[in-house]
């Protein structure tokens, strides 16, 4: 008996890619059907009227057209822009400056930033329940510690000039995620660049601003594009703490909970896919500025400027 | 050829063996019985008391019938709408719904199924369901099922407060016209106390720093709260043909300002900060002893008087400026989804559920009264032995004073006008608008264009 051996009809690389390609299937076959499916069907109710239980109704763009002569739609943009605005750099900013001091040469520095990121594994849910309590004016722990400075502590999730603010405080106790990406991004600047610092006569702020910092914006970046997406999508809490309310006085009436209250509350799932969809616009408009931007401030190692 | 013969034939025996006993299973094999699934969430009924009972009632039921068998299916209260929708999308519609409040079915009104023709077919007796009940679930193009049970409205007092101010308690006597919204607000003010013990009525009395309140009735929105005033749409903010917002009558406008001022210039009411104090600490109103009257309804029996560490007791609803009374009501129902695939048997369930024979158990659970006559008094054993020293006179009486419209009843876009309304509510409660003419004369605005573009919609 004579063997042959034939040649493979498929090359390595041709085989290597049908392997990748059958690995990756059940993830595609998810995103087809659990993602970019209901993402559709969003898009094609989002022209029409739909109440979850007759069957949806074609009216073009009149849903967005109303969208434009809603004011609870431009009062719930408000409020969130109003988030966003405080929310988000107060976020980067407190989650930088924590990053760098976990990433000092300390003893128990590991106790420490089990510490910063322990918050960031409650649910949402516990989060808002546990900030309730804190806020409560007359029984929680905020205004009597405020009370020791003698400053009256304001009714912060009844009072309408102060529940967005109160929400704002509560986003700093989440912020271990970010804290734990800056610090990778700390650990990765290299260490000849703060030694030819030194040789040169720089200060700490110096070798902090000219080293530190422009060698950490791409997570810096990463964080602002999560933040800024985040922040247009915030929800659980909001819901829990006003009971889908959106109170005091619509104070904290943000764009997701006005979204969710018509599709779950007012059954307009046709108009809430609308305005699904005008924030993805909204949010994908900041992104795409932001990436923009990115050129003017973000320096990946290795890169010539302007290229 | 002969081994094949042989696997053939084998194989013809045993199938013939096989089929045989599949036939004889089938032919022993009783009916299976059509599965009604009750969904509970809507209102009452989660609590893990209340679904030990409700698993009981099942057992009872699926033991004395042959052919339906039941099950109540638990939602969170929280998760109701996106579950029962989902469900209804996804078409496994539950066969039965309930208990729900007038709300939660002027909420879905358009899923659930009309039982006019069922209680026709059947010549359904309802005159041993009290009057208002069966009104409440009639509507102009639809009956939304048999009636459960009432809640009635009265205020819940604490008689140690007022022993301690030396006031005599609310008068019980339903005839008595004195009992109105101003005595209530002068008895209010005097069971009022701050830290140093002073009544709201005293020139020295410090505001910021109440230890105790005389009246509550915070949790109830905007119609529910103005309802009793006796504007001539009671509880509902439209006229009967739904077209025209009414938020902004006289009547309604002065009973907000009677919550404003009780807030803000007579410090008897708490404001939407103390409601967060007592949200976050997960107390109610009353519990804690340190309000002197709570206006709620009967379901507060079951969820706020037990352990009370005072003595309490319950008074009817005082007259309104106008000389008459209304005490809001609220009621339930078990309703059929209009998608159930079993109607005919969710029927028969509903009408076991409100039978004489068990409609007080299916009450006991949910804490509600009876909606049948018949029981009342076996009903009435049962309270006496559940709270006893309460005067139970004020319960079956105050149906009678129901608001008519509704408080909770059905109108176009029913959440969107509730929120719109409750948002004026919340103004009112966190200080941020004290002025109810004002507040009340935007809610109605914003009532309006809601109307307006339902009825652009809906020709």
């Amino acid at each position: 008996m004579q063997l042959t051996l034939k040649p493979p009809r498929l090359s390595l690389a041709r085989r290597e890619s049908l392997w990748a390609y059958a690995f990756i299937t059940p993830w595609i076959i998810g995103f087809l059907i659990f993602t970019v499916g209901p993402m559709l069907a969003s898009l094609f109710f989002s022209f029409t009227t739909y109440d979850i239980v007759s069957a949806p109704k074609w009216i073009g763009l009149t849903n967005y057209i109303n969208l434009i002569h809603d004011n609870l739609f431009w009062h719930s943009l408000g409020v969130t822009f109003k988030y966003a605005v405080i929310a988000l750099p107060l976020g980067l900013i407190v989650s930088y400056l924590v990053a760098v001091l976990l990433n000092q040469k300390i003893s128990g520095i590991n106790i420490w930033r089990t510490v910063y990121f322990l918050p960031s594994v409650i649910a949402g849910v516990a989060v808002a329940l546990l900030w309730a309590r804190i806020f409560d004016p007359k029984f929680g722990i905020l205004n009597p510690f405020l009370a020791q400075f003698g400053i009256k502590g304001p009714g912060w999730l009844s009072d309408p000039q102060w529940a967005v603010p109160a929400l704002v405080i509560m986003s700093l106790w989440s912020v271990g995620g970010n804290i734990i990406i800056y610090l990778a991004g700390l650990q990765g600047v290299p260490t000849d660049l703060y030694d030819a610092a030194k040789v040169d006569g720089a200060t700490t702020w110096q070798r902090f601003r000219h080293v530190t910092l422009p060698m950490t914006t791409p997570v810096i970046f990463y964080n602002l594009i999560l933040g800024l997406i985040g922040t247009f999508q915030y929800f659980t809490e909001v819901y829990v703490l006003t009971n889908g309310s959106g109170n005091p006085a619509r104070a904290t009436l943000f764009y997701n909970l006005y979204l969710y209250q018509n599709a779950f509350r007012y059954f307009h799932m046709g108009y809430a896919s609308t305005m699904a969809w005008v924030l993805f616009i909204i949010v994908l408009g900041f992104t795409l500025l932001i990436f923009r931007s990115s050129d003017a401030w973000v320096y990946y190692e290795g890169q010539l400027r302007g290229r | 050829m002969k081994n094949n013969l042989f696997r053939v034939l084998t194989l013809m025996v045993v199938a013939s063996m096989f089929l045989a006993a599949c036939g004889a299973a089938a032919a022993t094999q009783p009916a299976e019985k059509v599965k009604v699934v009750i969904f509970v969430g809507m209102g009452t009924g989660t609590d893990p008391d209340q679904v030990d009972a409700q698993n009981q009632l099942a057992q009872k039921f699926n033991s004395t019938h042959d052919n339906i068998e039941i099950e109540f299916l638990i939602v969170p209260h929280e998760e109701y709408a996106t579950r029962y929708l989902a469900m209804l999308s996804g078409g496994n519609a539950p066969q039965l719904v309930g208990p729900n409040g007038v709300s939660t079915v002027a909420e879905f009104f358009d899923t659930w199924e009309d039982v006019t023709p069922y209680i026709e077919a059947d010549k359904y007796d309802l005159s041993d369901f009290y009057g208002p009940a069966v009104e409440l679930n009639q509507y102009p193009d639809k009956n939304t099922g048999l009636p459960l049970g009432l809640y009635p409205s009265y205020i819940y007092y604490n008689k140690d407060l007022f022993d301690a101010a030396g006031l005599d308690y609310p008068t019980h006597d339903f005839a008595d016209k004195s009992w109105n919204m101003d005595k209530l607000r002068e008895v209010a003010m005097q069971l009022t106390l701050d830290k140093n013990g002073k009544n709201a009525t005293d020139p020295d009395f410090d505001p910021e720093n109440i230890v105790q309140y005389g009246y509550d009735d915070s949790w109830d929105g905007m119609r529910g709260t103005l309802a009793d005033w006796g504007a001539e749409n009671v509880g509902r903010p439209t006229t009967s043909d739904y077209k025209t917002a009414v938020a902004d009558s006289p009547e309604w406008i002065q009973g907000l300002q009677w919550l404003s001022d009780g807030i803000w210039k007579d410090h008897f009411i708490g404001s939407a900060e103390v409601q967060a104090g007592r949200d976050s600490a997960g107390v109610d109103p009353f519990g804690p002893g340190t309000t002197a009257m709570f206006y709620s309804h009967t379901w507060f029996l079951a969820e706020g008087l037990h352990d009370l560490s005072f003595s309490a007791d319950i008074a009817p609803f005082p007259y309104n400026p106008k000389g008459d009374r209304i005490a809001r009501i609220d009621a339930d129902n078990f309703t059929i989804p209009k998608d159930a695939q079993h109607k005919q048997e969710a029927w028969e369930v509903m009408k076991w559920l409100t039978s004489p024979e068990i409609i007080v158990d299916v009450c006991r659970i949910y804490g509600c009264i009876p909606a049948r006559k018949s029981v009342q008094d076996k009903f009435l054993e049962q309270l006496k032995t559940d709270y006893p020293g309460i005067d139970y006179d004020v319960i079956f009486k105050s149906i009678d004073y129901l608001d008519k419209p509704n408080n909770e009843e059905w109108i176009p876009e029913w959440g969107k006008i509730e929120d719109a309304l409750n948002n004026g509510l919340s103004l009112v409660y966190s200080g941020e608008e004290k002025d109810a003419t004002k507040v009340l004369t935007d809610a109605n605005a914003e009532v309006q264009k809601i109307l307006d573009e339902y009825w652009a919609a809906h020709p």
